[in-house]
This record gives C-alpha cells, sequence and structure tokens, in this order.
C-alpha cells in the first residue's frame, strides 16, 4: 500500500516536471515512435526478400514484435536504468536513497519513472490485433488473463537482466557502462530463434534469456506447438531472473563506495 | 542512553594501483593490482541522546565515510555499530525513520519543481501523517523564514536559500538524529548564523541529537559541547571545545597594514602587558597571535588609536580545526592528557 | 597548442583501458551482433544466390565488418556533451583556451585508437575464426577502406555532436539519442545493406550522410566497389564530412549565444 501510494504521488511529480517541458514529452513520444517504426522497417525489408523467416511468415513476425512492445512499453516506463551509473554512482545520487525509508531499487525506478513508454505498449496491442486478424487468429478466453502473465513475466525477465547488469556499476565506476552495448540484443529474442545456431539459442534462452520476452511467449498465441513447453516456462523464467536481478543488485548495494569524500 | 555507539569500527576500500605510462596502462587491462586504503582505522566512540557533538579532521581523514557508515549508506568492513538502537546498513529501511541527514555539497530536494512539491513527497517517503507534517512544517518554514520560496523550483535558489529548504527537507520527520555533513559550507555568514541557532533551538526544544562535521571552528564553538577529532582515519582527539582550543588552538590572529612604517619593537612595546606575540615581514605588516584566554578588543585597543600609527587594513582570523589538528601534530600529542578531553 | 590537443588524445584511450569490463564484454556482444545477423541473413538467403546484388558470402563478409567497423566508429560523445550542458559545466568550457568541440573531437579519436587496436582488430580476427568472412586480395581495397574508415569515424562522431549540443535547445535529449542511435544502425547500412532496401527508400538514403557512415566501406571492403569506383565514394564521404561542418559552426554559434544570454 505504503508502495503504491509512492508511485502516485512521483507520478504526480513527473507530470508537475514535465508540464514545465511540454516539448520534450512530445520529442519523446515521437523519438520512440520513430524506433519501432524503424525496427518494422527491418522485419518488412527482410520479408520483401523472402516469404518465410525460418518457417515463420511476416504476419507471425509481426505479431511477436507486437507482443513484444507490451513487456518492453511496461520495461522503458518503470525500470529506467538507462542513466543510473553517471547519476547514482559517479555524481553520488546514491547517498541519498540509500537515507530514504523505502527500498533503493524501487526509488531509483519512481524517480526516473518514463510514462511515455506506456504508449509502446498501447501500439504493440494494435499491431498484435490488425496482425492476429490477418493471420485469422482464434483466441480462446482463458488467452487473455494468460497474455497478461505472459507480458508481466517478459518484464520481469527484461528488468531482472538489466538490473542484473546494472549493478555491476557497483564495482566498475565506467560512465556509460555496459548497458548500450546490450541494445541491438534485446531485439533478436523478436525473431524465430530457431534460425540461429545452438550456442546462440542457448545464449537467448538461459544465459540473457531475451527470447522470453519475445518469440518463446507469443508462439502460445500463434499456436505454434513446437515453442508451446517454452511458452509456459516464461513465468519460471521470470522468477528466476527477477530473483537474480534483486539478488545481484542488493549484493551490489552493499559493496557501494560511495561517491567522492 | 546512547545515540550513537561505535565500536572498533573500520572501513577499508580497495583502491586499484595505476601504473604509469602506456604499458603500465596495458598491463592493467588484463591483470590489476590493489592497495589497501583504510579509510577509518578502528575507532570507537559513543554519543549520549541529545548531545551536538562536532566531528572533525582535514580533508580525507575519514569523516565522510564515518557518517556514511553511521547512516547505512556504507557497509563497515569491521566493527559493531548502533546507532538509534538499529545496525543501520542492516535494517536501513527502518532505521533511516529515525535520522536525517544532510550533505552540504548534495542536494536531495527535485531539481525542476517546487519545493512544496518536495516536502509533499518526502512526507509520503517518510509516512508523516497529514496533520503532524502541516504543524510541523508551519514550524520550520516560520523559524527559517522560506514562506515565499516554497513554490520556487529549486534551480532557481540561492545557496543559502536552498540549503535552508534543504534542512527543512532533513527534518519534516521529526528524526531524533541528525546527520549534517559540512552545512554551512559555502554560505555567508547571515545564513551560517541563521541555521547555527535554529540547530541549537532544535536541540534544546526536541532533545535531538546531533552529528556535525565541518572546517569552520565558529561552527562548533557556536553549537558543540563535544569534538571529536579525526585523522588518518584514527581519533586523535575525543573531548571538550575548550580544552582542545586552550591546548591547541592558536588562539586569534590579528593581521594589521600599516600607512607608515611601524617597526616591530615599538608594537610589542605597546602590548607588553599582555602575553601575545608578535611577527613581522616588514614594517608595513604585521601579525599578532591572541591567545583564547585574552580579549581581541584589549589588543586591538592599544595599537588602535595611536597617533603615530597609520592603520589601512585589519584583518581577524580564528583557527580553523585544519590548524588545530596540525598544531596537535607539531607538539607531539600523545603526552598530553588532561582530564577532560584525552588524545588517543 | 596542438600538443594539448593531443593529450586530450592520449588521457582518453588510457581512460579506455580503464574500463575493462566494457572491453571483454564489448568484444563478446560483437560476436553476437555479427552472429545473429549471419544467422539471419542465412535463413533468408536460404539457397538463393544472390539479394540486392550482394551473394551470402559476401553478405558474410559485409556483416562482420559492418559491425566491426561500428566497434571503431561508434562513441558516446553525444551523450558525453548533453550531460556537460544540463549540468552546467559547458560554461566552464567557454573560457578555456581552445574549441570545446574539437576538444571533444579528440577525445573521440582516441577513444577510437582504443576501439581500433584493441576492440576492432582482436574482433576482426576472432570473427574471422568463427564466420566464414573473406579479406580482399586487392591492397587498394584495403588502403581504400582504413582511409574510408576513417572518415566513418568522423562523419558518426559529426552527427554525435550536432545530437549532443542539441541539448543547449531541448531540455531533455535522451530521446532524440536515442533516436539518433537507431537511424544510424539502420540507414547507415549495419543492421540492412541499402541496396537491399525498396526502391524508394534506397534513393531517398542514398541523398543522406548515414550511408557513408557504414555501407560506402563495407562496399569497398566486399569488392563490391573497386578501382575508380572507390574514389567516386570516398568523394561521397568527404562531400558529407565538409557538409556536416556548417551545421555544426551553426549550432555552435547558436548555443554560444543562448549560454551568454540565458547564462547557462
Amino acid at each position: 500500500m505504503y508502495y503504491i501510494g509512492l508511485v502516485i504521488e512521483y507520478l504526480k511529480n513527473y507530470l508537475k516536471t514535465r508540464l514545465t517541458y511540454r516539448a520534450d514529452f512530445w520529442v519523446e513520444v515521437i523519438s520512440d515512435l520513430l524506433m519501432q517504426a524503424s525496427n518494422l522497417i527491418f522485419i518488412f525489408v527482410v520479408f520483401g526478400h523472402t516469404n518465410s523467416l525460418g518457417g515463420w511468415s511476416e504476419a507471425e513476425v509481426i505479431f511477436v514484435y507486437g507482443f513484444f512492445m507490451i513487456p518492453f512499453g511496461l520495461f522503458t516506463c518503470f525500470v529506467n536504468l538507462w542513466n543510473f551509473s553517471d547519476r547514482y554512482i559517479v555524481k553520488g545520487e546514491m547517498d541519498r536513497i540509500l537515507t530514504r525509508p523505502a527500498y533503493n531499487l524501487f526509488q531509483i525506478f519512481l524517480e526516473n519513472i518514463d510514462p511515455p513508454g506506456l504508449i509502446g505498449s498501447l501500439i504493440g496491442v494494435v499491431i498484435m490485433i490488425a496482425s492476429g486478424s490477418q493471420l485469422g487468429l482464434e483466441l480462446v478466453w482463458w488467452h487473455f488473463p494468460i497474455m497478461i502473465l505472459f507480458a508481466i513475466s517478459a518484464t520481469l525477465i527484461y528488468a531482472g537482466i538489466y538490473i542484473a547488469l546494472t549493478s555491476l556499476s557497483f564495482y566498475s565506476d565506467s560512465p556509460t557502462g555496459i548497458l548500450p552495448l546490450l541494445y541491438n540484443i534485446q531485439n533478436y529474442g523478436r525473431y524465430p530463434v530457431t534460425i540461429y545456431n545452438r550456442t546462440i539459442q542457448f545464449l537467448l534462452t538461459w544465459i540473457i534469456p531475451f527470447a522470453f520476452v519475445g518469440i518463446y511467449p507469443a508462439s502460445l498465441f500463434l499456436g505454434r506447438t513446437e515453442m508451446f513447453h517454452m511458452a509456459w516456462l516464461t513465468p519460471v523464467m521470470a522468477i528466476i531472473f527477477a530473483t537474480i536481478g534483486l539478488t545481484s543488485w542488493n549484493i551490489g548495494v552493499k559493496k557501494y563506495r560511495g561517491a567522492g569524500s | 542512553m546512547n545515540a550513537i555507539e561505535v565500536e572498533h569500527l573500520s572501513k577499508i576500500f580497495k583502491v586499484q594501483k595505476s601504473r604509469a605510462g602506456l604499458k603500465g596502462a596495458l598491463q592493467d587491462l588484463f591483470s590489476r593490482q590493489y592497495n589497501e586504503v583504510p579509510a577509518v582505522n578502528d575507532i570507537s566512540f559513543s554519543i549520549p541522546s541529545g548531545e551536538i557533538c562536532g566531528y572533525i579532521g582535514e580533508n580525507g581523514a575519514g569523516k565522510s565515510t564515518t557518517i556514511k557508515m553511521l547512516t547505512g549508506i556504507l557497509v563497515p568492513t569491521s566493527g559493531k555499530l548502533n546507532v538509534g538502537g538499529y545496525v543501520p546498513h542492516e535494517e536501513r529501511e527502518k532505521f533511516v525513520r529515525n535520522i536525517g541527514v544532510v550533505f552540504g555539497q548534495r542536494s536531495q530536494l527535485w531539481w525542476d519543481i517546487g519545493v512544496i512539491e518536495s516536502f509533499g513527497l518526502l512526507r509520503k517517503v517518510y509516512g508523516v501523517p497529514e496533520q503532524d507534517y502541516k504543524r510541523r512544517l508551519d514550524e520550520l518554514v516560520q523559524r527559517l523564514d522560506l514562506g515565499d520560496l516554497l513554490s520556487r523550483p529549486v534551480r532557481k535558489l540561492s545557496l543559502g536559500q536552498r540549503m535552508r529548504c534543504e534542512l527543512v527537507a532533513a527534518l519534516l520527520h521529526n528524526p531524533s538524529i541528525v546527520f549534517l555533513d559540512e552545512p554551512t559550507i559555502g554560505l555567508d555568514i547571515i545564513v551560517k548564523t541563521e541555521i547555527r541557532e535554529f540547530l541549537k533551538d532544535m536541540n534544546r526544544q526536541y532533545g535531538t541529537t546531533i552529528l556535525l562535521t565541518t572546517h569552520d571552528l565558529q561552527d562548533i564553538e557556536a553549537l558543540c559541547s563535544r569534538v571529536i577529532m579525526l585523522d588518518e582515519g584514527r581519533i586523535i582527539y575525543d573531548g571538550g571545545l575548550d580544552t582542545l582550543k586552550t591546548r591547541w588552538g592558536q588562539g586569534t590572529r590579528i593581521t594589521f597594514q600599516f600607512g607608515t612604517a611601524c617597526p616591530l619593537p615599538k608594537l610589542q612595546a605597546l602590548t607588553s602587558d599582555l602575553a601575545v606575540s608578535w611577527t613581522a615581514d616588514n614594517d608595513l605588516h604585521a601579525e599578532v597571535l591572541v591567545s583564547s584566554d585574552l580579549n581581541v578588543s584589549d589588543v586591538l585597543a592599544k595599537v588602535v588609536g595611536q597617533p603615530e600609527i597609520t592603520i589601512t587594513d585589519i584583518k581577524i582570523t580564528e583557527t580553523t580545526t585544519d590548524e588545530i589538528v596540525r598544531q596537535i601534530y607539531q607538539t607531539g600529542s600523545a603526552q598530553n592528557n588532561a582530564s577532560d578531553g584525552q588524545v588517543v | 597548442m596542438l600538443s594539448a590537443y593531443t593529450d586530450f588524445i592520449r588521457i582518453r584511450f588510457l581512460t579506455m583501458l580503464a574500463y575493462r569490463v566494457n572491453y571483454y564484454s564489448g568484444i563478446l556482444i560483437y560476436m553476437l551482433n555479427i552472429g545473429v545477423y549471419y544467422f539471419t541473413w542465412q535463413a533468408i538467403y536460404g539457397d538463393r544466390g544472390e539479394i540486392g546484388g550482394f551473394t551470402a558470402s559476401q553478405m558474410t563478409t559485409y556483416i562482420a565488418v559492418s559491425w566491426m567497423a561500428r566497434a571503431f566508429y561508434f562513441n558516446n560523445l553525444d551523450r558525453e556533451i548533453a550531460t556537460d550542458i544540463r549540468d552546467g559545466s559547458i560554461a566552464v568550457q567557454f573560457i578555456r583556451p581552445y574549441n570545446y568541440v574539437l576538444v571533444k573531437m579528440m577525445q573521440g579519436f582516441g577513444e577510437g585508437l582504443f576501439r581500433f587496436t584493441l576492440f576492432m582488430i582482436p574482433g576482426m580476427l576472432l570473427a574471422l575464426i568463427l564466420f566464414p568472412v573473406r579479406l580482399p586480395s586487392d591492397p587498394i581495397a584495403w588502403i581504400g577502406f582504413l582511409v574510408m574508415l576513417f572518415f566513418s569515424f568522423l562523419i558518426n562522431s559529426q552527427l554525435n555532436i550536432l545530437t549532443g549540443l542539441m541539448a543547449f535547445f531541448v531540455e531533455n535529449n535522451d530521446g532524440i539519442m536515442r533516436m539518433k542511435r537507431v537511424i544510424v544502425d539502420l540507414f547507415s547500412g549495419l543492421v540492412i545493406p541499402i541496396s537491399l532496401f525498396p526502391g524508394w527508400l534506397s534513393s531517398i538514403m542514398q541523398w543522406l550522410p548515414f550511408q557513408a557512415i557504414t555501407y560506402l566501406p563495407g562496399s569497398v571492403f566486399t569488392g563490391r566497389t573497386t578501382g575508380t569506383g572507390i574514389l567516386d565514394v570516398f568523394a561521397i564521404q568527404v562531400a558529407w564530412f565538409v557538409i556536416l561542418l556548417i551545421p555544426i559552426f551553426f549550432m555552435w554559434r547558436a548555443a554560444r549565444k543562448r549560454l551568454f544570454v540565458q547564462g547557462g
């Protein structure tokens, strides 16, 4: 209850700040949309040269992309660790966070909350509906609660990966961290992972499991039975990776050295 | 009851050794060497509830590291720690509800929104009931004279205004223990005095325990009944301020600039009945050291107003905490064991 | 004066050496990038011989060399400049006896040197082992590629500087920086070679500076552009380098004005 109250309070503050800088709000929304558009362009270009990617049709791949946008939007909104190293470690704002009576990671999430990200989730839903109807998908009632469960699970997996990697900033004081390097990799779980070789499949399934943010959970709704067993693993992976993320974060906080004097 | 208890507390940082030059840097890429640097080295002290204690030392002496351990930001390498009944780093989120922290060089307010919005948010974070918050805020706003600043965003405040707001932010939840890291740094004398008065009142009224670090001896003089002095991570003095000042303080230094030549013997003759020592670089410039048991005004009275001396400038400088630390070293501190303040 | 600038190169090179976590993980992640695109294109080619003028084998080489070129020319000048502007430290830079933009360029070059010797070259060797990459046999292609690679760095850094300076005019340019990153990766031909885009799109992209970053040097390395053709594509790069100096100049001037009027 306390934490829900905080979310609302921080959102209010977000809005107050944003109202001062209205132009930025729209720049951000538009840039988010362009980013998604450029990813779609890749899919369109690829399917301009082939009818199937590892046995998956264009509409199917676009459906997967639509699904992916839901957890991605949730993640962008609530788990924005982009500037963590620079702002909280190098500039020492972590000191302030640690002297406040709420869980430190949660405070960081709230301070960087980014609601425009949710627009991406909405567009994802629209894309799913469009490509789903093109495919003539028939969804049954239980698909909907499962879709919510999978979307939340995928968000947790996403968050877990990023939290674990961000917690490395407690050891290394590199200003940018390694997050930018991950930027491209997060896209790869949206394509049929079976086209990759075993090593990369293994990597995207078990080590940095971005496949669980895209292709695996979405396969359930597409009726791609060959991946059903992986789809149902999504919530399990969510628990595992959220735990890994939080544990490595908590260990990192203990190693926090403070900035400057 | 002790508000703060510290036993054999140490914090050791591993610092990477950088080898020199390009070759060294390449070697560092593949294997790293570390030095262990003790920032705080086996210190023990306790502070009773309701005491205002000054925590002083030169830069890098370990003051901030100690404060960060006491507030739960850093995890100690070894030693025992109890602040307000908690081990800070273990039950951080419960513990910090009882403390207030101000870092002089860092803001805890939101940069872009009105100060009052920050306060409102902190109220939620600390879970302060609406009515308590209103009462407390009114009191603080009135006491620190913030009335018309509340709606301004922090980025539009002056340093002095911001610091007063920082104090409010740290005290809204009425903490029983307050940590202040250089609260008066960079402020002008009027704001400094205001803040000192405010802290003293708060201590009297609520029995708040205060631990503050500072380089400004006047902060200590105005506020602290007790001083803990740190050097290279160890406590070198723990006791009353008076003892510290009379034994190691150099008193007050008055610097004169003369319009016409005024030789040293003449000045010494003028103050012959006072135990002061004069030094001079040349006939136009002289310094006198007034120990703390004498009045500065007595010395001035002897020199100023002499018809044959024209003074163009007078500067009065107090000993800083840094100078006292240096002095303790020069006089070989270990022998000086006083009853109410001991060098350890 | 010149030695002051070269010092910025040296210091950045040494700074980069200090961040080894980035460095180790960087090589692995770039291999993963190459791998993913290699297999994706394998799947797209199937048993077809040629797509958009690329044979399957040329595509493999193109992907590897494009990603490794990115390992060299990539930098975070945009982010650094935006941070300097937002925390106000840019004001100090104005009173220093050097040109801030030039200093940033030098720092970027120091980083580039590090990336070239310790990131791109080892990465390329690893890529040669892992994937069927074919190196050019013609020495002209090598020389042409290396010279053009340097201009890739220049043009990419210019775009980064422009993006970074935007922070003077919008309060939060994170969105713009993210957008730039995506656009450069897509329109430079890193993700998809320009010739594979639909006709209308690829003809638009030929009029944009992005292709000069990846696509043009890549086409020299893969042997799709040879002989005097190399000079032609190089001329396009040089032209873009010169053209991009103009907006930087005007933006910098506007930024100075803004800083002096608003007081940071």
